[in-house]
């Protein structure tokens, strides 16, 4: 038994190493070094209490862009983006003709990576041959042409589009949970002359509520973690119109060294994503059984 | 009365129909136009951003392969997947192998902190990483990026693969136990086998997690010998500024893998991502 004991923590130190390397110590970094001026070249670490929480919060233009931003875009791939892919699962799970090709060509663009989406997006919506300025040509619709991904106007609404139809995901979980439901309890609706949409809305949506609710926490961490997509389309220019607080730390970080202030940033992410799942789980109550 | 709700469900499957087309459309279309550009010269894809090329050429894909190391950030993408999913796995198994079957204090507290790192939006520690893997001497290396790949991985398998070795029954272990199998042969010998399907769901979700990662490899290397292919395609914006065609056939080749492993693994990667949601 004595030898088991020591097989068990050999069995957990490795796993428990790397957590502590890349969650628990960056996590304590994290939180410790927003309380200070800390950059590279030249070389400052200096207590200054709570100083880079109150710059950003009150004189931070950018951070108050890339705040609003992020926001926008949790609220806009929560509800929008989830419902979209909800609604393909809803008509998928009746198994009309080619459900199993949509249900694989709607995950195409969730597999390959956001590099390569991000890349495509710049070409859809180049000014000069993009697909978007070609077809409003080929209509007679010149007037409408943009530089989409880099007019002040139209750089919001065209970044988002790299994402947000792409519900791929929220597809094939709902989907999947769908199909798992028994067949006995759609057949009993059915015999009590439930409509179709009365059996997707009254019978469905309750079995599947909890699955849709942890795609609406995907869908936020998603855009928490965003950050390729806005890099290569943008750079979360033109000014900061498309700039987000992960873009937004990343820049302070790499391009100014402020270590300490993007860090602050950081707190700030960390803090959005707890409050986030909070919120989501109290509205789908996924913490309560089903029955 | 009859005759109308005919009409509506006729509208309704009509509707159906276009709204699986749309998706379809609005999945593919923009790969395929992008692969069919990669076919184009530089003055097609300039003066008709829609025609359809007029003779197939492959120079665009030469090109691309001669003015980037393609072939080279390929391979650092599979050394270094691999390579991070396979420690992931193991690791990962071997800690909820533990989980599942063995009773020690402060287990549950232990667990929770595990896996509620699953909360933490990674792109918020990308700084600290980047100090921790630098401290470990690691920076602009494969292995720092194998290390950080094992690692972002970890609280979706861990989940998973405790689910997996709590569903297996404990009468195997304790006839292996019986015949004299100590802890380290019974996990790998016989229960690392009956759990293949929690092991597979785990890999496949980490391979994915690598494979498409971005910031990380950004933040953690500098040099074209360990970047990984994400990361080639974020440079081409200027490196290729005036070859369009090399550029598309850039991205073609990068996403043709994917779309093909993935078309043939669809069953496999899909009753993965559902078991790494459900086990939320």
């Amino acid at each position: 038994m004595k030898r088991n004991k020591i097989w068990m923590a050999a069995f957990l130190a490795p796993a428990i190493v790397l957590f502590l390397l890349i969650y628990a110590i960056p996590l304590v970094m994290v939180f410790g070094t927003s309380l200070f001026e800390y950059r590279l070249m030249p070389n400052r670490f200096e207590f200054i209490g709570i100083q880079n929480y109150i710059e950003l919060l009150t004189t931070d233009p950018v951070f108050k862009q890339a705040f609003v931003n992020t926001i926008l875009w949790i609220l806009i791939h929560c509800t929008l983006h989830v419902f979209l892919g909800t609604l393909l699962a809803f008509i998928l799970y009746k198994k009309p003709r080619g459900w199993k090709f949509v249900r694989v060509s709607y995950m195409i663009p969730n597999i390959i990576s956001q590099s390569a989406i991000a890349m495509i997006f710049v070409n859809v919506f180049n000014p000069q041959y993009g697909v978007v300025n070609s077809v409003l040509g080929a209509l007679g619709l010149e007037q409408f042409q943009h530089n989409w991904l880099f007019e002040q106007a139209t750089a919001f609404p065209s970044v988002t589009m790299t994402w947000l139809l792409f519900a791929g995901y929220t597809t094939t979980l709902v989907l999947s949970q769908c199909l798992s439901v028994d067949e006995s309890i759609l057949e009993a609706a059915r015999v009590d002359g439930a409509t179709g949409f009365q059996l997707d809305v009254f019978v469905m949506l309750p079995l599947v509520k909890k699955m849709i609710g942890t795609t609406v926490i995907m869908a936020a961490s998603y855009m928490l973690q965003l950050f390729s997509l806005i890099y290569i389309t943008t750079g979360g220019g033109p000014q900061s119109a498309t700039t987000n607080l992960p873009l937004m730390l990343y820049q302070t970080a790499m391009k100014e060294n402020n270590y300490g202030y993007a860090n602050t940033i950081g707190v700030f992410i960390i803090v959005l994503g707890v409050v986030s799942m909070v919120l989501i789980n109290k509205a789908f109550r996924m913490n309560e059984s089903d029955y | 009365m009859y005759k109308n709700q005919t009409a509506k469900d006729w509208l309704l499957t009509f509707l159906k129909y276009v709204y699986m087309g749309l998706c379809v459309l609005v999945a593919l279309f923009p790969i395929v136009w992008v692969i069919m550009s990669s076919f184009k010269s530089n003055k097609e894809i300039l003066s008709n951003g829609l025609a359809l090329p007029t003779s197939f050429s492959f120079d665009g894909y030469v090109q691309a392969l001669e003015i980037s190391p393609i072939m080279k950030f390929f391979w650092n993408s599979v050394i270094i997947t691999t390579t991070s999913t396979v420690i992931n796995v193991l690791l990962l198994a071997m800690a909820g192998y533990v989980f599942a079957r063995c009773r020690f204090r402060f287990k549950n507290a232990l667990y929770l902190l595990l896996s509620t790192s699953m909360v933490i939006p990674m792109t918020a520690v990308i700084n600290p990483v980047y100090t921790v893997i630098k401290t470990l001497g690691l920076s602009n290396t494969r292995t720092g990026l194998v290390i950080v790949y094992a690692a972002l991985s970890m609280p979706l398998s861990l989940m998973i693969l405790r689910g997996a070795f709590s569903a297996i029954p404990p009468s195997l272990e304790e006839a292996a136990y019986v015949d004299g199998a100590g802890f380290c042969r019974t996990f790998f010998q016989i229960m690392m086998p009956c759990a293949k399907g929690g092991l597979a769901s785990a890999a496949v979700l980490a391979f994915l997690n690598g494979w498409n990662e971005f910031t990380f490899a950004l933040v953690l290397t500098s040099s074209t010998d360990v970047r990984t292919l994400p990361l080639s395609l974020g440079y081409f914006t200027s490196s290729f500024s005036f070859n369009y065609t090399a550029m598309f056939a850039a991205i073609t080749m990068a996403v043709i893998p994917s779309i093909i492993v993935f078309t043939i693994f669809q069953e496999q990667v899909c009753a993965s991502l559902t078991a790494g949601a459900v086990k939320e």
